[in-house]
């Protein structure tokens, strides 16, 4: 896809990372050997809100990982499209984090996570309406501005789609990306399991895609349960065709900063990071 | 700030996270998603799908509900999960979880009021187990809070604080607990954490008396520190009273063919007390 100069140095000063940066999602059990080692990976990225606890520990040592690479947030509980209200306080948390570690950017979920006051600790579909786009939209540009650096907006994985929706995911995704001023996370991973559970053509998804406000794109494996459900659990290895709709991906809007997840069944670090080597492979 | 939400996502998501937390039945002996229970408005939004129909793919996001907090209740109480089985613990945790769901941002704060939900939940029918099943969520909640703790420094006292030791009151390091077992739980804990499988284990023997633990976590990790009964008992004492009305509760709890010895062992435990940082001021109350 070709940028124009504009859009091209826009995207660069968003990102803050080199344009071919591989990172990985950086977990607990990998810690000690990151500090000991320092492998070779361009940036980390670590779940936000296990850093707004008041224990010291996780915070001393994402400042020691920090001190080697670039870290960016991501986040599993901005509620973007809760029926609530954003809440000042989680904001607040967030800013102070992303402050602290100077992330280059910041990234969170189009879905809700919590109603009633509690919270599901999932990521949550809503049905696909027009008037959900403004309210996503308008939320996510507040989150940008109270943060003041590049908030993107990750799709969802979801296992059920509902009957009062007039727009397709990737219609939905796209118009709240665009109409935010916001920056998008693509999960290739959700791309693949969503069009799996719902039976639509993956590449239709891809065409959507502005790549011009692409900051990053995911990667993770996921487990298919005995009805053929595909569900995101990060618990395995990148899936084949997740790696060709990846190629696909990068030839139609690459290069972009590239980000492995493994969040269950962690194997140990250089198995994850041989699991990382595979995505320079697929860019050829 | 942005345009209130419409009215009609508050209903959607009242109803759609009723279904999330549906308990999860068991009479198969198998934790499976009880979807005649959903809401049949919501079921009824829920299109079908090439793989299922509406209420299996709702019943996807119920089990990963469940199943993810059983996961970090598991994770915070290894102790007591492992010795007890996965099954049973997860039942306590479920009523746990239906009476307290989650309301924080961080998942990791589910933990926070279980152990003394899961004592109160105990059968008394079985007293002997009731107090195994105590000291092990003691334990592990005591972990628990050592590792979530502020950090603060340990108390050196200067000469000039020895006047202060015996008025004032030792005010203990916020990463620090005591804990007491009657089996060799806290070790079993440790093999515990350092093994990945996830099989349940058995009750290690009982032993011939019971033993005291401080848990105090340091800059390099958190360690295990053997105490002598008293010594635990002074450390307690220490830890609700100013430093003299301690050492004469001590005293007077103490049996008479012991106190001979006592006072050189005061000064030694008190000594070693501070030596290994468990306490992280004194307080002049006067």
């Amino acid at each position: 896809m070709a940028l124009s100069p504009e859009q091209s140095d826009s995207l660069r000063r968003a990102r803050g990372l080199a344009p071919e940066a591989l990172g990985i999602g950086l977990r607990v059990p990998h810690y000690d050997y990151v500090l000991d080692h320092l492998p070779p990976v361009d940036y980390f990225e670590v779940i936000s809100e296990n850093f707004f606890g008041r224990a010291p520990t996780p915070r001393a040592r994402l400042e020691r990982v920090r001190a080697h690479y670039p870290v960016v947030l991501h986040g599993v509980g901005l509620n973007l499209l809760g029926h609530a209200p954003l809440d000042d306080r989680y904001l607040d948390a967030l800013a102070r984090l992303a402050d602290a570690v100077d992330a280059p950017f910041v990234s969170d979920h189009l879905c809700w996570t919590g109603a009633q006051g509690v919270s599901h600790h999932d990521l949550l579909p809503t049905p696909y309406v027009p008037e959900l786009v403004e309210l996503a939209a308008e939320r996510a540009h507040e989150v940008q501005r109270r943060l003041g650096r590049p908030f993107a907006i990750e799709n969802l994985s979801s296992y059920v789609e509902f009957r009062s929706s007039t727009l397709s995911e990737w219609e939905f995704y796209s118009a709240v990306v665009r109409e935010s001023g916001c920056w998008s996370l693509l999960d290739i991973n959700n791309v693949y399991v969503s069009s799996h559970n719902h039976g639509f053509d993956a590449d239709s998804y891809l065409a959507a895609i502005d790549f011009s406000r692409v900051l990053q794109v995911h990667l993770a494996g996921h487990t298919r349960e005995p009805n053929g459900t595909l569900v995101d659990t990060h618990d395995h290895p990148v899936s084949d065709p997740v790696w060709v709709l990846y190629a696909r991906a990068w030839r139609m809007g690459g290069p972009f900063p590239t980000l492995l997840e493994w969040d269950a069944r962690i194997p140990p670090l250089p198995e994850v990071l041989a699991e990382l080597d595979k995505a320079r492979e697929a860019r050829q | 700030m942005s345009r209130p939400a419409p009215a009609w996502l508050a209903e959607f998501q009242a109803g759609f996270g009723a279904v999330i937390r549906t308990p999860l039945d068991r009479a198969s002996g198998t934790l499976t998603a009880a979807t005649a229970a959903y809401d049949p408005q919501l079921c009824a939004e829920a299109l079908d799908g090439p793989l299922s129909r509406g209420r299996e793919r709702l019943a996807v996001y119920n089990r990963q509900y469940w199943f993810r907090l059983f996961t970090v209740l598991q994770a915070a109480f290894p102790l007591t999960a492992r010795l007890m089985g996965y099954w049973e613990f997860n039942a306590v945790a479920a009523r746990y979880l239906l009476a307290r769901p989650p309301r924080g941002w961080d998942i990791e704060d589910i933990s926070d009021g279980f152990r003394p939900y899961f004592e109160d939940a105990l059968d008394e029918s079985a007293p002997a187990l009731r107090l195994t099943w105590i000291e092990c969520v003691r334990i592990d909640a005591a972990y628990r809070e050592v590792f979530r703790a502020e950090t603060l420094p340990p108390l050196r006292p200067l000469e000039s604080d020895a006047a202060a030791l015996l008025t004032g009151r030792l005010v203990p390091l916020p990463a620090f607990r005591l804990v007491e077992e009657h089996s060799q739980l806290v070790a079993l804990r440790t093999t515990l954490m350092a093994n990945a499988l996830s099989a349940t284990v058995d009750l290690p023997p009982r032993l011939a008396q019971p033993q005291a633990w401080a848990i105090v976590r340091r800059e390099g990790g958190t360690e295990r520190i053997p105490l002598d009964t008293r010594e635990a008992d002074l450390l307690t004492l220490l830890g609700r009273h100013p430093v003299a009305e301690a050492l004469a509760h001590l005293e007077s709890a103490c049996p008479a063919e012991e106190r001979a010895d006592l006072p050189q062992k005061v000064r030694a435990w008190l000594a070693r007390s501070i030596e290994l940082g468990f306490w992280c001021s004194l307080r002049r109350d006067r």
